[in-house]
């Protein structure tokens, strides 16, 4: 009888076990939108599978983030989602795999201990935007660049406009701005934004603000604004298209263009390669890209 | 009684959170494994809370110990990146610890400036200061030698069971701290200082260069702990030390509600700290909402620390 019981009790954990995988979310970005975005793509995907699912935010401490790995990996989890860096978590992705937990990256780079990266391609998404700004100001003038060169996907971004401006000789970059992001970025942005049209008074002296996130280029556009330089023609564009960006841009001033990632499409295609994960099929590429669409005043209120 | 209250009110509330977590958690919480991940998880905090108590002891603090702590392993990482050896970068950061620690403490003590507002201006000029070597980019791969990020995935056998280095390195500046505040000279001056500046002067305690030497050891620590930080993420980041600060100046407050007259000292320092990351792992393991933790340990904090102001209050009634 005893037998039997504990028989019955195994076979409903492991039913147990099977209905409701339990998946943490670990970042220590949670505060930038887009990382609230795709895990908020990501819970409604992983809701839908009957997944419990704990999202763990470690307010900008990457070590946490490896303690937090450590503590889902004693805690045996089913899978584990990052989004940061995967080479500075090492320590903690090797735990996961000594323990055979598979771990899936959204938007944190490609390392070997991850079984994919899903993200959106960023260099394609910066080679959109700067070419824009360049055919809009038709190939000449002075741009200035705001970059984050310590966060690896906006990194590339930079590479990219750097490769793209470089390529037309009558381009010059006027300045290459990395802004203190502690306050969110805006503030920063338009303090030095306010510095170089202070530099540079002369009309026509600054083309276009090329920035490689949205908020230096919201930055940037309120230091145009304020300066009384709206009416110069100069075009600012930014990436991600988050909801104060396509609100700038809907309302057709400076600010003309930026990219919309589908963060909640990376979010649910993550939560899908974690299913096909727990299934057991084995996956061929490692990185895998979700479609990305240029945001301009003509669709920005979509 | 209030006297006991006071003074084992959190110690009293941390039992509590470990037979809650024991209970709440069966065998995942208190196994061998998961409690040396917690000590190895507070290895950096332990380095920074300890070293920031000789500070706190004088009534002194130190804001910059996180933006240190993410300086010194810039230092080590850019030296490392351009060909040096190991201990030449480990050298390099724990000395640019230990000269900024002296600037603090040449503000605070021979200049006279506040220490809230020396080591406020002296955060904004390490942190920077460690963006400019780094251009603000985060040094990894192959950058950082194995040998350096080996250091924190390994450790010593003992018994079956793998004491991480990062760990031992931890008690071994615990160790240190504790000898030289409880054991010596020195240390007795500092407690001396933080009970009546005045006084101690008075009695031929040299006041300045007391202080000089405690900011100088902060600063060291936290190059320490850096480094440790660093070894850890095998990566250096301009920004990644920041946390630290205020987590180990929130363990010093705990710890100084279980001594006798409301004074910083070391192993009650480690118990603080221990607090904050039993919280951190135990709440994890839960999977309670990193935000709800979050409350939950500031009103921890805030509780312990109200606890034992209340009963001193009702004692002088």
């Amino acid at each position: 009888m005893a037998k039997l019981l504990s028989t019955a009790a195994a076979l409903a954990i492991l039913a147990a076990g099977a209905w409701a995988e339990t998946v943490a979310v670990i970042t220590p970005y949670l505060s930038q939108p887009g990382t609230q975005a795709y895990v908020e793509g990501f819970e409604a995907a992983a809701a839908q599978k009957g997944w419990d699912v704990n999202v763990i935010d470690t307010a900008g401490d990457v070590a946490a983030v490896i303690s937090r790995l450590e503590d889902s990996v004693t805690q045996n989890v089913d899978a584990i989602v990052i989004n940061v860096d995967p080479a500075q978590v090492n320590v903690g992705l090797l735990a996961a795999r000594d323990a055979g937990i598979p771990v899936v990256g959204m938007d944190a780079g490609s390392d070997p201990l991850i079984a994919a990266n899903v993200t959106s391609n960023g260099y394609a998404m910066a080679a959109e935007t700067s070419v824009y700004v360049a055919n809009r100001i038709g190939g000449e003038g002075n741009v200035v660049m705001f970059v984050f060169e310590a966060f690896p996907p906006v990194q590339i971004r930079g590479v990219i406009a750097d490769a793209v401006f470089d390529n037309f000789p009558d381009i010059d970059v006027l300045d290459r701005i990395t802004p203190d992001v502690s306050d969110g970025g805006i503030a920063d942005s338009r303090a030095k934004m306010e510095a170089i049209l202070a530099a540079n008074p002369e009309t026509g002296s600054i083309a276009a603000v090329w920035a490689a996130w949205d908020q230096p280029a919201l930055g940037a556009l309120q230091a145009i604004e304020d300066a009384g330089r709206a009416d110069e023609g100069i075009v600012i564009t930014g990436i991600d298209a988050n909801p104060q960006a396509r609100d700038a841009i809907a309302a057709g001033g400076n600010f003309e263009a930026s990219i919309a990632q589908d963060f909640a499409g990376i979010g649910s295609t993550a939560a899908d390669v974690v299913a096909r994960l727990l299934a057991g099929e084995e996956l061929r590429g490692s990185v895998i890209y979700v479609p990305t669409k240029l945001v301009t005043s003509a669709n920005a209120a979509e | 009684m209030t006297h006991t209250l006071r003074q084992s009110g959190t110690l009293l509330g941390f039992a509590a959170i470990l037979v809650f977590l024991t209970v709440q958690l069966p065998g995942t919480f208190l196994t061998t494994q998961n409690l040396i991940n917690i000590t190895q998880q507070l290895s950096m905090l332990a380095v920074v809370a300890a070293t920031m108590t000789i500070v706190m002891v004088m009534n002194d603090f130190d804001l910059s110990v996180g933006s240190m702590a993410s300086l010194s392993g810039i230092v080590a990482a850019v030296l490392f990146s351009m060909g040096f050896p190991v201990w030449f970068g480990l050298l390099a950061a724990l000395g640019v610890g230990l000269i900024g620690g002296l600037f603090n403490g040449f503000l605070v003590s021979v200049l006279g400036i506040l220490p809230f507002v020396a080591t406020l201006g002296t955060l904004t000029v390490f942190s920077g200061t460690a963006f400019l070597i780094s251009d603000g980019k985060t040094i990894f791969g192959r950058d950082i030698p194995a040998g350096f990020s080996g250091f924190a995935r390994a450790g010593i056998d003992i018994n079956n069971v793998k004491v991480p280095f990062l760990t031992l390195a931890a008690l071994a500046v615990i160790a240190v701290c504790w000898f030289v505040l409880e054991q010596t000279n020195f240390g007795r001056r500092l407690y001396a200082i933080g009970g009546n500046r005045e006084a101690a002067y008075l009695a031929g305690i040299r006041v300045k260069r007391l202080r000089l030497v405690a900011f100088a050891l902060t600063g060291l620590g936290a190059a320490g702990a850096g480094l440790m930080y660093a070894a850890r993420v095998a990566s250096a980041n301009p920004t990644q030390g920041s946390g630290l600060m205020l987590d180990a100046i929130a363990a010093v407050f705990l710890g100084m509600t279980m001594s006798r007259y409301g004074e910083p000292r070391v192993m009650y320092t480690l118990i603080g700290v221990l607090m904050l990351g039993v919280l951190d792992n135990g709440l994890t393991q839960l999977r309670v909402d990193s935000y709800i933790r979050e409350i939950l340990v500031g009103l921890i904090v805030i509780s312990a620390v109200a606890t034992a102001s209340f009963s001193k209050q009702t004692r002088r009634v």
